[in-house]
């Protein structure tokens, strides 16, 4: 691993064009880059990632990732460990709602209030996963 | 038809690509057009990859990197069109989208604009089908 | 050896094409026998976002250093653009009117902006800043401008 200075996580979250969930996860993502642990973390760029972009592949590499799924298939997930490495930490946004007997999920474009409030509740849980890494860094 | 946006995390213009895409899906032509995540693409999803090669595809990328049109294009897809936000800003420059987890009203009257785009491109192709 | 002096900042790397100078509002002159040609630096891309538009004035034009050389457009962003130096302004890069984005993917090689005949080399060249000056002055901006860059 490159020496890096500074302690980062790179977030690394699906596009989820087709599902509510997939929205969730990009919302969620930009809510902890924007707000919650904006010092703390660089979002890597998906589309990007894959199309072979240098900068997204390289820091993915060098730093821990935490991936964001909106569902089973792990799109984020699977990139990461093929084209960088195993990511530190990943959740999928299905396996959360699960959990939290959320209220039926809106529309995949315009997220409502209760649809905005899961995704608060998954930011908090991506910062929280974000913690975690830092908590660990060797 | 597919539509498949960039939805680039980083900038506003990929939001953009990705609202553009959902006013095109679920309201302008919503008959004749679908759209998929371009991830499955990569990971290799049999069905995502089945239907970019059964049907015309039309990109919408956010910057001039192109990451919908290369990968749709590494994946077989049968390629008919190619969006760019950036070009649509050029005929646009009075917006400034400044929202990217959000679409500020310039953010989405340039989606609009982008959907616009989008549909005449659609009609074009279903009119040499 | 690598022609750059190079920095990561997050996930981007930047980098200073050594050989070339500088001015404080990150555009770069490389003097080429008695012409000097104008860029921008990487890091005034990275921070501009995607480039739409380069106006530039016209060939045959005088420039005066310090003042108007034209300006950049994105979307995020209008850069007034000054001029390093003073002198004649021979040629603009025509390239970037069809593909500005050219800028981005190449500032100090093909998104070039214009060439220039200076008319006082000497003294204007004095007052720039060499790559490892800029370098460390490039060093500070990012300290204070964190979450302006964007992705390539």
């Amino acid at each position: 691993m490159t020496e890096r200075p500074e302690k980062k996580v790179g977030i690394i979250s699906c596009s989820g064009e087709e599902c509510v969930e997939g929205t969730i996860s990009r919302v969620a993502t930009r809510l902890v880059l924007g707000k919650l642990r904006p010092n703390e973390t660089v979002t890597i760029c998906l589309p990007l990632f894959l199309a072979g972009g240098r900068e997204e592949r390289e820091f993915a590499r060098d730093y821990p990732t935490v991936t964001v799924d909106g569902c089973d298939k792990m799109c984020a997930k699977v990139a990461t460990e093929r084209y960088s490495g195993k990511p530190a930490s990943s959740l999928v946004v299905t396996d959360l709602t699960k959990g939290w007997q959320c209220p039926k999920l809106g529309s995949r474009r315009k997220l409502n209030d209760e649809t905005l409030t899961v995704t608060r509740k998954v930011s908090d849980r991506i910062a929280e996963e974000v913690d975690e890494v830092l908590r660990h860094w060797v | 038809m597919i539509i498949i946006p960039c939805s680039g995390i980083g900038k506003a213009f990929g939001s953009i690509s990705r609202d553009a895409t959902y006013e095109v899906t679920e309201n302008l032509r919503k008959e004749t057009t679908q759209t998929l995540c371009l991830a499955l693409l990569v990971s290799g999803d049999e069905e995502s990859l089945r239907l970019v090669r059964d049907n015309k595809c039309i990109t919408v990328d956010g910057c001039p990197l192109q990451c919908a049109e290369k990968n749709v294009k590494l994946a077989g897809g049968d390629l008919a069109g190619s969006i760019r936000v950036v070009d649509v800003y050029k005929e646009n420059r009075h917006l400034k989208p400044r929202g990217v987890t959000f679409l500020d009203r310039d953010g989405q009257q340039m989606a609009f604009a982008v959907a616009g785009k989008i549909a005449n491109k659609v009609d074009d192709l279903l009119r040499e089908q | 050896m690598s022609e750059y002096l190079q920095t990561t900042f997050d996930k981007f790397e930047l980098r200073v094409r050594k050989g070339f100078y500088y001015t404080k509002d990150d555009l770069w002159v490389s003097v080429e026998n008695s012409k000097a040609r104008v860029g921008v630096s990487d890091y005034l891309q990275k921070t501009s976002g995607d480039v739409a538009f380069i106006e530039v004035a016209k060939p045959g034009s005088t420039v005066e250093k310090g003042k108007d050389l034209g300006t950049m457009e994105s979307a995020k962003t209008t850069v007034p653009l000054l001029s390093p130096l003073s002198g004649t302004l021979d040629e603009a890069n025509s390239k970037l009117t069809g593909s500005p984005e050219l800028v981005n993917s190449d500032p100090y090689g093909e998104g070039w902006l214009v060439i220039l005949t200076p008319r006082n080399l000497e003294d204007d060249r004095s007052s720039l800043l060499s790559a490892d000056d800029y370098f460390k002055l490039m060093l500070e901006k990012l300290q204070s401008e964190r979450g302006k860059l964007e992705s390539r």
